[in-house]
């Protein structure tokens, strides 16, 4: 008896741990968080939730609303510095490459290069966006439970 | 037949100091369980006791070190960057909107390609016909 409620508690601690880390947002670009010369933004659920009630979508035919409900976070590194600039994007290259991301598009437009990866996952999704423009890196990491087909629908 | 067969028990002479002999014994069995009961009373659950105070203590010592242990950096990047929504909303939609812009403008350039390749095939098919 004594065992079996020793289990459940246990069982209940790993869900609620695993609910947790599941909202979290991607761990591997944390440390971002306080590196120099680097911003960091980071949107959580709840703000993202705020987000989704009152804001307007500003581009004609995306469905932002559901879009901001299934996100669970938005992390946004940014630098100008040359020498963090070329750290950052080797960086996300390793995270990438490490994690199994997918290429979903690669644009090479007027100067700017914009590369998107993504990765699936039952319990969280990603989307990364790296543009490289104008002596700016920014990474973009969205993370959710959404799929592919969500992201799609963004694309009039 | 059951009260016949209990009135010739009924009959059947005691021998002297059986009850007492019995009720003896059934005494002895009794303290002996209940020594053996105490036994086990007090080794298993002490035994026990320690194991769920040791694991206890881990489980305490574990989740505080996974949630106050970790370093100021990844403190940091835990809190919200903005505290007014407003502001928030702002970014987020920024985000959002470059991500659309960018799928769209790959997208587009895909329905380029396939406007060429279907132009392509139709000249390749008129080709065919004119050859015929």
């Amino acid at each position: 008896m004594m065992k079996r409620k020793m289990i459940k508690a246990l069982l209940c601690l790993m869900v609620a741990m695993a609910s947790l880390t599941a909202n979290a947002q991607v761990k591997a670009f944390e440390k971002y968080a306080d590196m120099k010369h680097v911003s960091y933004v980071y949107i959580s659920k709840y703000m993202l939730g705020m987000a989704g009630k009152s804001a307007a979508p500003s581009v004609p035919g995306v469905d932002m609303k559901s879009m901001a409900s299934k996100l669970t976070g938005i992390q946004i590194i940014s630098s100008e510095d040359k020498s963090a600039r070329a750290k950052l994007k080797s960086d996300v290259k390793d995270i990438l490459a490490q994690d199994k991301y997918d290429v979903l598009m690669q644009i090479r437009e007027d100067g700017s290069k914009v590369d998107i990866y993504y990765r699936v996952d039952k319990q969280q999704s990603v989307v990364v966006m790296v543009v490289d423009d104008d002596g700016e890196a920014t990474v973009m990491v969205f993370s959710g439970t959404f799929t592919m087909d969500d992201v799609m629908k963004m694309a009039k | 037949m059951d009260e016949l067969n209990y009135k010739t028990l009924e009959q059947i002479p005691i021998p002297e100091g059986l009850e007492e002999r019995l009720s003896k014994k059934i005494d002895e069995w009794e303290q002996a369980e209940r020594v053996q009961k105490a036994q086990r009373r007090h080794l298993l659950p002490r035994s026990l006791r320690y194991t769920a105070v040791a694991a206890s203590m881990a489980l305490v010592f574990g989740m505080g070190y996974h949630y106050f242990g970790q370093d100021e950096q990844a403190n940091l990047a835990e809190q919200d960057t903005y505290q007014d929504p407003v502001l928030a909303q702002q970014e987020a939609e920024r985000a959002l909107n470059l991500l659309a812009a960018n799928l769209n403008k790959g997208v587009g350039h895909l329905e380029k390609a396939k406007v060429l390749s279907d132009k392509a095939e139709n000249t390749l098919n008129k080709q065919l016909k004119a050859l015929k």
